[in-house]
């Protein structure tokens, strides 16, 4: 007990008095109590709110707007990350004349594989200001990869990438490359 | 040898400052606390680097369940809930009564077709949650999904969206959903994620 009361005994002066009652109450369980709420409405407060990352979309393609410029895109600017089934992630900087089962290559999620590619692309880009990443999921892959992904432009602080669908002609690299023979999904 | 006892003097400590104290923190975390709604389904979001949080914005979720199925939860305001419904009634040419936007309001998140929506309000909440539902259709011919958040940018255009998806939806449901969200020139969003843990 926090409290302990001590009797005073001083009976001097011969009135008797009425014993006055303590109007103290103890509040140390109260205290205790309240540091138990306090603690549980802390944690619940701090742990219940989820992360989240941004993402913005670029606009589609008015349906009567001409169509863009062709722009000659120097290759090094540019990386294209193609994300496959089982968690595998190929990349390839060429353009479909140089894409060929060796120049599309497989690197993997963590920091050794895709953070040191991105890094070295952006390195040997002519212009770096320019340098793009260009990020094809596949209809293999799964949503944790796409953020993984994401994730990796963050890391890497690649200010310019874009999502885009893979080409008909990647398509074919990398069906060879993790070896099915399927049709494709259509995606539904 | 009687032991003469030292006089104990009375140890005490006032308590009322400290209970002050914590009864005020405790006020205000009552206060700040939100409680996590419960999930319709479990769902594990994917981890990320990310440390910025979830604002408390008017905020419509979109849920995406393992097998790609996708559930709406609407934004927290009963006013506001009960006209989406009347719109998306509308839209679908469903009356809704009011004891179906009562129960509408208080439902974390719809997982059905809109034909089938009046009847789900219709069961007591105990057993929505036992109805396996096939979740908001979303495919190239029938985008109730994106309706849905269309008409709730209709009411106001304020609101924001995230999107939860499991970790191992498959990719393409996903892009239905972007592409869904493009159509309707939305294109500013929030991927919920966790922390990362491991790095």
């Amino acid at each position: 007990m926090a409290e302990v009361q001590v009797q005073d005994k001083s009976e001097k002066g011969g009135k008797v008095r009425s014993k006055k009652q303590s109007t103290r109450v103890d509040m140390t369980p109260m205290v205790d109590l309240n540091f138990l709420m306090l603690m549980f409405f802390m944690f619940t407060t701090t742990f219940s709110k989820p992360n989240v990352m941004d993402l913005g979309l670029p606009a589609k393609p008015k349906k009567d707007a001409p169509p863009p410029q062709r722009t000659e895109i120097d290759l090094t600017n540019s990386i294209s990350l193609i994300i496959g089934k089982d968690n595998r992630i190929f990349y390839h900087q060429t353009d479909q004349a140089g894409l060929n089962e060796n120049t599309l290559q497989e690197t993997t999620y963590d920091k050794e594989g895709i953070t040191k590619v991105i890094e070295q692309a952006k390195r040997r880009a002519k212009d770096v200001k320019k340098f793009t990443v260009i990020i094809k999921p596949t209809d293999d892959a799964v949503y944790k990869n796409f953020v993984d992904i994401l994730d990796q432009m963050t890391i890497t602080n690649s200010q310019q990438y874009g999502v885009t669908d893979i080409k008909p002609w990647e398509k074919v690299i990398y069906e060879k490359k993790v070896g099915v023979a399927k049709p494709a999904v259509p995606a539904q | 040898m009687a032991r003469v006892k030292p006089k104990r003097h009375g140890v005490v400590t006032d308590m009322t400052a400290m209970c002050d104290v914590t009864f005020l923190l405790l006020t205000f975390f009552i206060m700040t606390t939100q409680f996590k709604k419960p999930d319709v389904e479990q769902i594990k979001p994917p981890s990320s680097v990310s440390e910025k949080l979830l604002p408390d914005a008017n905020l419509m979720t979109i849920n995406i369940t393992k097998d790609g199925k996708f559930y709406f939860a609407a934004v927290e305001n009963s006013k506001e809930r009960s006209e989406l419904l009347d719109k998306m009634g509308a839209k679908y040419g469903v009356q809704f009564s009011n004891e179906d936007k009562i129960a509408f309001v208080k439902t974390p998140a719809i997982g059905v077709p809109m034909n089938q929506l009046k009847g789900f309000l219709k069961l007591p909440e105990d057993q929505r949650k036992n109805v396996i539902t096939k979740g908001v259709p979303l495919d190239s011919t029938n985008k109730q999904l994106i309706d849905w958040v269309s008409a709730s940018l209709e009411i106001n255009p304020e609101y924001k969206l995230a999107i939860k998806g499991d970790g191992a939806t498959n990719y393409p449901k996903v892009k239905n959903l972007f592409e869904g969200l493009r159509d309707i020139e939305y294109y500013k969003f929030w991927l919920i994620t966790t922390q990362e843990t491991n790095k």
